[in-house]
């Protein structure tokens, strides 16, 4: 068997990359596939605690590489029973404790045996990022549809692009309907045309990625949740099905336009 | 009439444009200015080119030449000064 790995980054911290990394792992074993998701924020590790597995760490990242243990042994299996494996980071080591190459080695091993390594990268674009995006073959930004988070996107698109991992691909995270039909947010389209990428999936704003987050269990197991949903059709792209893009903010009919044109007198104010 | 109608609502021009708008108008501009930043050595072969060709039709001062992408209100602009020394060979070439 011959895995992929694929790194979730985004330069600006904040915007979602480790909810989104628990997520698409999530859904994509749920689809069948044997996934390892890694935890590259040595540190200030997280993912551990959105999956719900931070009782049962015994060794991490660093000790698999620095050989203090067997890559099984940090591998730690999800709660649901998935064919889903976290390999937690180190909480008391710094981001200089591993080597890109180090990083590379361990996921070419792991990518016999799985379908799928993600690794989920540490914010800024500093060491954690060099050995995140050391050792993928594809690469995932998220944003929000944000001032900084976009502009901090396109930079890591071209520190991407810098070292040989060419054709990112997008996650637009937090999209709220109602704020990009009053003109409060950029739309999909908006993102899509300034940053020039790919997109590959788009995620409403939900509060029960919220509430998923403090149960510690990934918001795709939650069935009546738009942002679950949004994961499992990422997650179906990423496995190669062609899922058509949900528009997240349609068109409002009339009486939204209604009540919108009453709504922007309000607006006026905030701009004169 | 259309402009009653704007009077009453109270929307000129500037207050139409929504925050989201704005938010990309500025990206736009931002993202431009960081790309052309990050790739300093382009912009060294781009001015090096158009030093070539400037020279075809006139001697420069090598030593003065500026290339700089400025921001101008909402447009980015790239400015160049180039010292010219002489315009001899503009004479020398035959009218066409």
């Amino acid at each position: 068997m011959t895995g992929k790995t694929i790194v979730i980054t985004s330069g600006k911290g904040g915007v979602g990359k480790t909810t989104t990394t628990a997520n698409i792992g999530a859904g994509l074993a749920m689809r069948g596939h044997s996934v390892v998701v890694i935890d590259t924020d040595i540190g200030l590790r997280n993912l551990d605690v959105i999956m719900g597995l931070e009782n049962r760490i015994v060794y991490d990242l660093v000790n698999v590489i620095e050989g203090k243990c067997r890559i099984r042994q940090a591998m730690i299996q999800d709660k649901q029973g998935l064919e889903l494996y976290l390999i937690p980071a180190a909480q008391t080591r710094d981001k200089d404790s591993i080597e890109p190459a180090q990083l590379r080695e361990l996921c070419a091993e792991l990518e016999q045996d799985y379908d799928y390594v993600l690794i989920d990268c540490p914010a800024g674009i500093e060491r954690g990022f060099k050995n995140a995006t050391a050792a993928a073959q594809e690469a995932i930004i998220v944003t929000t549809p944000e001032v900084a988070s976009i502009r901090d996107a396109d930079r890591v698109v071209g520190l991407l692009e810098a070292s040989e991992l060419h054709r990112p691909r997008l996650i637009i995270n937090r999209i709220s309907a109602d704020m990009v039909r009053r003109g409060d947010m950029m739309s999909q389209k908006d993102v899509e045309s300034l940053l020039a990428i790919e997109v590959i999936g788009l995620v409403p704003a939900d509060e029960r990625t919220i509430s998923a987050a403090n149960r510690g269990v990934p918001v795709v197991h939650d069935g009546r949740s738009t942002a679950g949903a949004a994961f499992h059709r990422i997650a179906a792209r990423i496995d190669g099905e062609e899922v058509p893009m949900v528009d997240i903010a349609p068109r409002p009919g009339m009486f939204n336009k209604l009540r919108d044109m009453v709504s922007m007198k309000g607006r006026a104010y905030s701009h004169a | 009439m259309r402009d009653l109608l704007r009077w009453l609502f109270g929307l000129s021009e500037k207050n139409i444009q929504t925050s989201s708008e704005i938010a990309r108008q500025r990206l736009r501009l931002v993202l431009i200015q960081d790309r052309v930043e990050l790739a300093p050595d382009m912009m060294q072969q781009m001015k090096q080119e158009i030093l070539e060709v400037v020279s075809r039709y006139m001697v420069v001062e090598e030593d003065f030449v500026e290339f700089e992408v400025r921001r101008l209100e909402d447009l980015v602009m790239l400015v160049s000064n180039i010292e010219v020394k002489d315009v001899s060979v503009l004479m020398a070439a035959p009218a066409q």
